[in-house]
């Protein structure tokens, strides 16, 4: 019953009490729920290092060192080289070794969301801009040019995604601009989709005749009234969204379709560290497969929760 | 009824291809990109771009060139899509029907055998967490779901060759093989009759080579199985949640059926949308397991496509994208069908 009354008080307009309530549910959610809470400091831990991770990073992710190869300490040894490097000011180890070309594992791990994240929070939230705005259209509006849309995001959808998405970043040059453009591309379909579902069932509420009523213009009702009930759901998809792009963008990196090397990029770092996995030679793939596997298992924690807490 | 559906289905899929096969074929020369500096060199004379531009037929506007891929109103002595002829091959002059008819088979045996392990492993774990909601399996089933249904494939490949080879090789235990294709290099694919290599081994009677190649499959469909089993068991467990709380479980509750006809009766209505899954993941694993094909040198229609989009192979692209998507197309059309016979609730 309780979760009747919030719902129908969210299609009043009385929305502007809900985020507040939200805010309070969420926040106890992440005290309570341990997988919710792993997520959230994830999807934290991945802005810090979109922001910071080169600054912090102790050697240059994009020149080499004299060391090639180097393995990584191991990991009892971790404490004792840490406090050397901290307060005597020795030279900071390898963490995570070197690659074959004498690049700093660690560095380019905790600089790849500078890559990774920025693509991918941008090509997501790119994505869920244009797709609220066309499905609210679509949806508001009912004629022939929304019913083109309609057909074409349809058509959209049947591509092979991983495939058009190759073609369009190594058909119009490798760099993370086009990776943007493509992801985008392939995501805003399901936006559309998404929002203009959710407009359908809002517009023959009764706010939705009682803003006509009083005279506002449609484009008014559509924005001001129908947006803000309708676009839950594609928050909620955000969130997901970002851990697939993270994943599409690693993926294209790593069949070569991607960002051009030595860019520190997960995708990128994996494929070069995977000849030599066979060698022996693990640290160069592993830490960031370790890096890109909890920053989307993250995303995904985090959007199941939130989609959870919607329902 | 069946059969109108079926017509119907079917007329909206060709529209749909129509659809695919013109914007593929007009993205690709939109896109600032140069196949014949690609063809010829940088370095090449004006003659010779000359000469590869008017070979390739990219000398036409864009509008006749479509008219020759198609086959109406062409103005080259090549066949179109019309007669059933998706162009040559840029890079290898092969025509490119011959090309995907080979590679093709290797990507649909690999993950065809995947998803049914997948859906396999998936029904019981899905049905015995929904059962005993709560329970120490429904958690494990609940984060492994969330969990290996975000994982990147190509990381976990690459993990699962360090592991079952390198580690295992190390250790001196019994290991998979190398990753660097389908066969032993001494061995030679049997003659094709499915153009899947299993089968075609049984078919000819040769054990060595289905063992082999079953060995060399082992790792390759396990990445796949991993991640794909995510968002399947995932399904399933919603679905027999949502099933088993609705009245007419109640009712045969009730009535006093025994637990296990209750539970075909419950796994009936949910396995219908975990099999529109299964086939939503086919269809994207058709060109999306590209990473899995590279790391272990599969040669199926993935590195196919990756090689002719590097290569700026124009035809070998646009023949690529619209034989998958057809096959995509026909496997949501049968899953269609079998959804209709699962889901009485369904007509057509």
């Amino acid at each position: 019953m309780e979760e009747l009354d919030s719902k129908q008080k969210s299609s009043t307009s009385e929305y502007v009490a809900i985020p507040k309530r939200r805010q309070i549910r969420l926040w106890k959610k992440f005290k309570e729920e341990k997988l919710f809470a792993f997520g959230c400091i994830i999807l934290f831990l991945s802005l810090f290092l979109a922001i910071f991770g080169p600054w912090i990073s102790p050697y240059d992710p994009n020149a080499a060192t004299g060391n090639v190869s180097a393995a990584p300490p191991a990991i009892w040894d971790w404490p004792a080289l840490f406090f050397q490097t901290v307060f005597q000011g020795a030279e900071p180890p390898h963490w995570f070794g070197t690659d074959n070309s004498g690049l700093d594992v660690f560095s380019r791990t905790i600089s790849a969301p500078r890559t990774d994240m920025v693509i991918a929070l941008l090509s997501a939230l790119a994505s869920m801009v244009l797709g609220t705005v066309l499905g609210l259209i679509a949806g508001f509006y009912k004629n022939f040019a929304t019913e083109v849309l309609m057909r074409i995001s349809d058509l959209l959808q049947a591509f092979p995604v991983f495939i058009t998405a190759m073609i369009l970043v190594a058909l119009s040059g490798r760099n993370e601009f086009n990776i943007i453009l493509a992801l985008c591309l392939v995501y805003t379909p399901i936006f559309i989709r998404l929002t203009r579902a959710e407009v359908l069932g809002q517009i023959s509420r009764g706010y939705v005749e009682a803003a006509r009523a009083v005279g506002n213009p449609q484009w008014k009702v559509a924005f001001k009234h129908v947006l803000p009930n309708s676009i839950v759901p594609s928050l909620i998809q955000l969130s997901t969204t970002v851990g697939f792009a993270v994943l599409l963008t690693s993926g294209l990196s790593f069949v070569g379709a991607g960002v051009r090397p030595p860019t520190p990029e997960w995708g990128l770092m994996i494929s070069l560290g995977a000849p030599q996995i066979i060698l022996g030679e693990w640290w160069q793939s592993i830490f960031p497969g370790i890096a890109i596997s909890l920053t989307i298992f993250g995303y995904a924690a985090v959007g199941h929760g939130l989609e959870e807490d919607y329902r | 009824m069946v059969r109108r559906f079926v017509v119907k289905r079917l007329l909206i899929a060709l529209l749909q291809l129509v659809g695919i096969s013109i914007v593929v074929f007009f993205m690709i020369r939109l896109l600032p990109a140069d196949p014949v500096a690609r063809l010829v060199g940088f370095n090449a004379s004006e003659e010779a771009v000359q000469q590869a531009t008017e070979s390739l037929g990219l000398h036409y506007s864009s509008g006749q060139q479509l008219l020759n891929y198609v086959g109406i109103f062409s103005v080259v002595d090549e066949p179109g899509i019309i007669n059933g002829y998706l162009g040559k091959s840029w890079v290898t002059s092969e025509p490119i029907l011959h090309e995907v008819t080979r590679f093709l088979p290797i990507t649909l045996e690999m993950i065809t055998y995947a998803l049914i392990l997948a859906f396999i492993i998936a029904l019981p774990l899905g049905m015995s967490s929904a059962t005993r909601p709560g329970g120490a399996a429904d958690k494990f089933t609940f984060v492994w779901g969330l969990f290996a249904g975000s994982q990147p494939e190509f990381w976990w490949g690459i993990l699962f060759v360090f592991i079952f080879f390198f580690a295992l090789q190390q250790a001196g235990l019994p290991h998979a093989p190398a990753p660097l294709g389908r066969l032993d290099p001494l061995l030679e694919a049997p003659n094709s009759i499915t153009g899947f290599i299993l089968i075609d081994s049984l078919l000819r009677g040769r054990l060595d080579i289905f063992f082999n190649a079953a060995h060399h499959l082992m790792l390759p469909v396990l990445t796949l199985v991993f991640v794909v089993s995510g968002p399947i068991v995932k399904m399933i467990r919603q679905n027999m949640i949502r099933v088993i709380r609705s009245d007419y479980i109640l009712y045969a509750r009730s009535a006093g059926l025994p637990p296990r006809k209750i539970a075909f009766y419950a796994l009936r209505a949910a396995m219908a949308p975990a099999m529109t899954l299964t086939a939503i993941i086919y269809g994207f694993l058709l060109g999306g397991a590209v990473p899995v094909e590279l790391i272990y040198s599969i040669g199926g229609i993935g590195e196919y496509s990756i090689r002719s989009i590097i290569s700026f192979d124009y035809p070998a692209i646009q023949g690529t994208v619209l034989v998958i998507a057809m096959v995509s197309l026909i496997i949501y059309l049968a899953l269609d069908i079998v959804h209709a016979m699962l889901d009485p609730r369904i007509t057509f």
